[in-house]
């Protein structure tokens, strides 16, 4: 009996063994930069790998690290996540405060657990549902003003002419807006619907044409790669494009899992967008991406990534769509998960900064070690991206990983040319400047 | 407290045993059944539901394993026969496949497939060969076949 015993003793064991076992990154974000990101074999786990840090937030004085020649320095703290950033044409700042509706049913018993572990970092906190409003005052500050409230996860903002257009996670709002004013009191009107079904990526980032006549939106996938059914899928993983003058849209571009940022390159005037991949075949997979945008393109979510690789979980498989996948133009690492993006050209940070994206990679939970957590600069040239991403904004994390200070999504401008980013674990807003000498 | 000779199973421990040990292998049939059709039809309903039966069959499991533990190796280790010790074996054996097959389904999608159906397959046949030998012994000595 006593080897029954040892054997069953050894069958325990490796079950705790092979649960606990995930993979650590052999790759770095840099080796998975640039135009041929090195692609490892996709793996299926018994348990993928996860590192979350826990968020604690900044203590006072304590400030994110930057490049060589750059200061930063907060101007709003106390916010109630603020994701993204949107610059007015008087350079008052809006800072949407945000987070995910929290309406995604819970129908599996991961989700259940996964939810735990992941809101561990912070990033699951309640958002505000309401807009403020920067201005900086005489003496060098900045004052808040609460702008719109009672919103319902508010992402994109732009203003055409005197209309400002806000996507909720559910449709996008048209407010009146007056030059100047600190407060917008009039409700919004409903402009047209967006996707709203589950809302497992609920962000709806906003870009309207320069001729003010179209808007896109970004409208991320109902799943990690189809787990919820292809048909809530419906009109997801895609860029709209809306009609302004009637509120009719049509799918733009589609097959990009998560576009949560979106802008028109300043040298080509093409439109260029991050995308956040899928997760759970390793922690070197699948790396997201910065893209140029073409009109019908299909960039290959659900059924394959980086072109041609295909992705199994999928199923129906449809070669038909994997044969027409394009191949995104920019890799900038797994599991980053780029929120914020911002073309330049000028700037007043150093030349080194100018021509190039802005990029604010959230940071990884399905990877370990950590990837992201940083603000990071690609640069361009004759309107593509060129070498590897250059760290801007960093120290997010406390040094051994294991606490999390901050993790930075919506990267703007200010009329100064500095560099605001929006902070919403550390509910702070940062702002970067050239060091003075 | 029992004074005679032979020592009882506390009535109990049966009562509890008898009330809960039937519903992990209803889980884990239900599991099989659903994980079969989620490989035919890749309808996510049934993988989803397959998840948690074996997540429910597992905490279910929890506390008849427990009593069986006690019962077959410590207050009862001098009676007890082979088939039950040999039930013990299966049925922890079962449960150690459920536990990696719930990883398994914790996977997205059709990942699942095809290790879902052969981990959910396995519980199902360790723990029905060890209800036959129970049974198989019990009709031998003359005892109703209801545990």
């Amino acid at each position: 009996m006593s080897k029954i015993t040892h054997v069953c003793a050894l069958a325990v064991a490796l079950t705790l063994a092979l649960s606990g076992c995930d993979e650590k990154a052999s790759l770095s974000p840099a080796q998975q930069s640039g135009n041929d990101p090195s692609l490892p074999k996709a793996h299926n786990f018994l348990k993928p790998p996860m590192q979350v840090p826990d968020g604690v937030g900044w203590a006072q004085g304590q400030m994110p690290k930057v490049a060589a020649g750059l200061k930063i320095e907060p101007i709003a703290s106390d916010l109630k996540h603020p994701r993204q950033l949107y610059v007015l044409p008087n350079d008052d700042v809006l800072v949407m405060e945000s987070n995910s509706p929290g309406a995604e049913p819970v129908t599996t018993p991961k989700q259940l657990i996964a939810g735990m572990v992941k809101n561990r970092s912070g990033k699951g906190a309640k958002g505000g549902n309401r807009i403020t409003l920067l201005r900086k005052n005489s003496s060098g500050g900045w004052d808040k003003h609460d702008f719109i409230d009672h919103l319902d996860s508010p992402f994109g903002a732009q203003l055409i002419g005197d209309t400002l257009y806000v996507a909720d996670t559910d449709r996008i709002l048209k407010f009146p807006y007056v030059t100047g004013e600190t407060q917008i009191t009039a409700p919004g009107v409903e402009f047209t619907d967006l996707p709203n079904t589950i809302n497992h990526h609920w962000t709806k980032p906003l870009l309207a044409s320069t001729d003010g006549k179209k808007l896109y939106v970004g409208i991320g996938s109902n799943s990690n790669i189809t787990e919820n059914g292809l048909e809530v899928e419906y009109r997801r993983a895609d860029v709209l494009e809306v009609d302004v003058a009637d509120g009719a849209s049509r799918i733009y571009a589609s097959g990009l899992r998560n576009p949560t940022g979106l802008q028109w390159e300043p040298t080509t005037g093409k439109l260029w967008a991050i995308a956040n991949e899928r997760d759970e075949i390793g922690a070197d997979l699948v790396p997201d991406y910065l893209t140029s945008v073409q009109e019908g393109g299909f960039y290959g979510w659900p059924y394959s990534y980086y072109g041609q690789h295909v992705d199994t979980r999928v199923m129906p498989q449809r070669p038909d769509l994997v044969a027409k996948a394009i191949k995104p133009d920019y890799a900038i690492g797994s599991h980053v998960a780029p929120l914020g993006l911002l073309m330049t050209t000028t700037n007043s940070l150093p030349a080194p900064f100018h021509n190039g994206a802005f990029i604010s990679e959230h940071g990884s939970w399905d990877r370990s070690p950590l990837s992201g957590y940083a603000v990071v600069f690609v640069a361009f040239q004759n309107g593509k991206p060129v070498g590897v991403p250059q760290p801007v904004v960093t120290g997010f994390y406390s040094d051994d990983e294991s606490k999390l200070y901050g993790a930075p999504v919506g990267v703007v401008t200010d009329k100064d040319g500095a560099l605001l980013v929006a902070d919403d674990v550390g509910n702070t807003v940062w702002r970067i400047t050239a060091a003075s000498r | 407290m029992s004074f005679r000779a032979t020592p009882r199973r506390s009535a109990v421990a049966n009562a509890i045993y008898g009330l809960l040990n039937p519903i992990p292998f209803g889980c884990f049939v239900a599991a099989l059944i659903f994980d079969v059709i989620y490989a035919h039809t890749a309808v996510v309903l049934w993988g989803k539901s397959a998840a948690w039966l074996i997540a429910l069959g597992l905490v279910f499991a929890i506390i008849p394993r427990l009593i069986n533990l006690v019962q077959v190796w410590i207050t009862f280790r001098r009676f007890a026969t082979g088939a039950e010790k040999l039930d013990f074996w299966l049925n922890l054996f079962a449960i150690v496949a459920a536990i990696f097959n719930a990883f398994v389904h914790s996977r997205d999608a059709y990942a699942v497939i095809p290790e879902g159906v052969w981990l959910s397959a396995c519980t199902v046949i360790l723990l029905a060969i060890g209800h036959i030998a129970i049974a198989v012994q019990r009709s031998e000595s003359g005892v109703l076949v209801h545990e």
